[in-house]
């Protein structure tokens, strides 16, 4: 089963944090990417830029309307995901426990349907990961 | 949570708390000693496993009810009778706080007026930005002392002289309309600008770049941009401070001589800051309402977008620095055009455009190091001896001129 690992936190919380603190957070995520790719599992990671750099996209009757900024003003955020491809929900939440979770929080969502492709544009933010 | 993560907390709230307060009691200082009232609160209330649903609300109500507390003290000492000195408040009562403060709408204006105060164009430049360092960002006296290299009884002074002249000039803050507002931005956005630069190019001292002012600038401008998405100025300056800021690992070599955009090292430029720029700019030009920090955005990003100096569109950043010149005006951004110019007309030309710029710019150390490059590549080595020597004089940072005495020495002077 392919599961989406959904982060959500406060970008002020982030911002406030200091470098010592920051290397905390990064040495969770190194955790999970290790057991994650030991056993397999790692799919994809993204990180998310900040909502400032966000656009919304919607329509006002026949006309296509795009909004400066992320679609809902919350007190978190959602700033990246992992995919990860468990053999079942248990080793997902396991997986996952590994990530920080001092503050903001994680949601699991199983992937209904997964297509990726080469990338053309991207390689100032694509890390190859074979 | 290790307990100093509830200080993260404290500071990642800080300057909404701040806001909140300030529009409560109409007093700068008064906010900065509730907040400071609050977070003692906090520290003894909050465990690491229970924080409050809302830090900042929770925050804004013990603030609050911490102002309202030293108000009534201070009358009962003054023997006031309290209606008197009761403050005037124009926000809402502390119960509604907690609901209010879920509003975004709030915080905008809340954070808009307490910006718009602290960088206010009654104060002085270096008061805007060490006001602004001490009460939104939340350095203490000493950090601001230390980044500027003057004593921290210095800082303390010039920070209590910007308080005084704030009350003295008894602004009444008003509620702006829809273009007030896009003007206060843009006073705002200039000041944080100040603060990046200061730390970007460091007017004094022996260091080229202090890091701890560019980076509160990006925090401030980072939380700006969350507040204010749809005015261009504040994308525009963001993107501006993460493109410069991610050259300053090739902006220096390891002895600390400066390493001009021609000679660094493009492969020490960090591409993260570069991407999220870019885009931040990006999104901005699309609101059609160019102004003078997305315009120099947009030259940091033509130069962030060249694989090598030789490969720089100089075409466009011309055509940039031109309608710099329309919106802002200025001799230095006239000094740096012809800087441009030269790769595109050469020198004789360039060097002629320059004349115009001598009586303005003559206490500049730049004017006449550029001055010096263009003589010295026209062979006038006395000349460009002279005018690198001027330079020498004027320059304020060690770096400056190490950078300058360099130049000396390429012309064998």
């Amino acid at each position: 089963m392919l599961f989406s690992v959904l982060i959500y936190s406060s970008e002020d919380f982030i911002d406030a944090l200091t470098p010592e603190e920051h290397a905390l957070l990064l040495k969770k995520h190194g955790a999970f990417h290790d057991h994650t790719k030991t056993n397999r599992t790692f799919a994809a990671a993204a990180k998310l830029m900040s909502t400032g750099t966000a656009m919304t996209v919607t329509k006002d009757s026949d006309d296509f309307v795009v909004t400066d900024g992320p679609f809902a003003e919350t007190k978190e955020q959602f700033m990246g995901f992992y995919l990860i491809d468990c053999a079942n929900l248990d080793d997902a939440i396991e997986a996952v426990k590994l990530l920080p979770l001092d503050h903001g929080r994680i949601e699991i969502r199983p992937i209904e349907f997964f297509e990726g492709a080469e990338f053309k544009n991207a390689e100032r933010v694509v890390i190859d990961a074979s | 949570m290790p307990s100093a993560w509830l200080s993260t907390h404290l500071r990642a709230a800080r300057p909404r708390v701040i806001a909140a307060l300030n529009r409560a009691f109409g007093d700068i200082d008064l906010a900065e000693d509730a907040f400071q009232e609050a977070s003692l609160r906090a520290l003894r209330a909050w465990r690491p496993e229970a924080l409050p649903g809302d830090p900042v609300a929770w925050l804004i109500v013990a603030g609050r009810n911490a102002g309202i507390d030293a108000i009534r003290r201070k009358s009962r000492e003054t023997l006031s009778p309290p209606d008197e000195i009761e403050p005037a408040f124009d926000g809402p009562h502390p119960e509604e706080l907690l609901s209010e403060t879920l509003d975004q709408a709030v915080y905008r204006d809340d954070i808009l007026r307490l910006l718009f105060t602290c960088c206010h164009p009654v104060l002085r430049r270096d008061q805007q930005i060490a006001l602004a360092l001490k009460v939104v960002a939340g350095l203490s006296v000493d950090e601001i002392a230390r980044a500027f290299l003057v004593q921290p009884k210095t800082m303390e002074q010039r920070i209590t002289r910007a308080k005084k002249r704030l009350r003295a000039a008894r602004l009444s803050y008003e509620e702006p309309d829809g273009p007030g507002r896009a003007q206060r931005l843009s006073a705002v956005a200039n000041a944080v600008y100040l603060v990046f630069n200061e730390g970007y190019s460091a007017s004094q001292g022996p260091e080229l770049i202090r890091e701890t002012l560019c980076e509160e600038a990006i925090r401030l401008a980072r939380l700006l941009v969350r507040l204010f998405p749809e005015e261009p100025e504040l994308r525009g300056l963001l993107a501006l401070c993460l493109i410069q800021h991610s050259r300053r690992r090739a902006r220096l070599t390891g002895c600390g001589r400066a390493v001009t955009l021609e000679d660094q090292d493009r492969t020490l430029w960090e591409r993260i800051p570069i991407a999220e720029g870019t885009i931040l700019l990006e999104a901005a030009l699309r609101a059609g309402r160019p102004g003078p920090l997305q315009i120099e955005a947009a030259i940091a990003a033509t130069h962030a977008r060249a694989a090598t100096y030789e490969a720089t569109d100089w075409h466009e950043i011309d055509r940039l620095y031109h309608a710099l010149e329309h919106i802002r005006p200025s001799p230095v951004v006239a000094l740096n055009r012809a800087v441009v110019q030269a790769k595109l007309d050469g020198i004789p030309a360039a060097l002629a455009r320059l004349d115009h710029l001598s009586t303005p710019l003559a206490r500049y150390a730049g004017y006449h190091t550029v001055r010096g490059s263009f003589l010295a590549e026209l062979g006038r080595a006395r000349e460009a001896q002279e005018a690198y020597e001027t330079g020498l004089e004027l320059a304020g940072t060690e770096v400056e001129r190490a950078f300058i005495r360099g130049k000396l020495g390429e012309i064998g002077a």
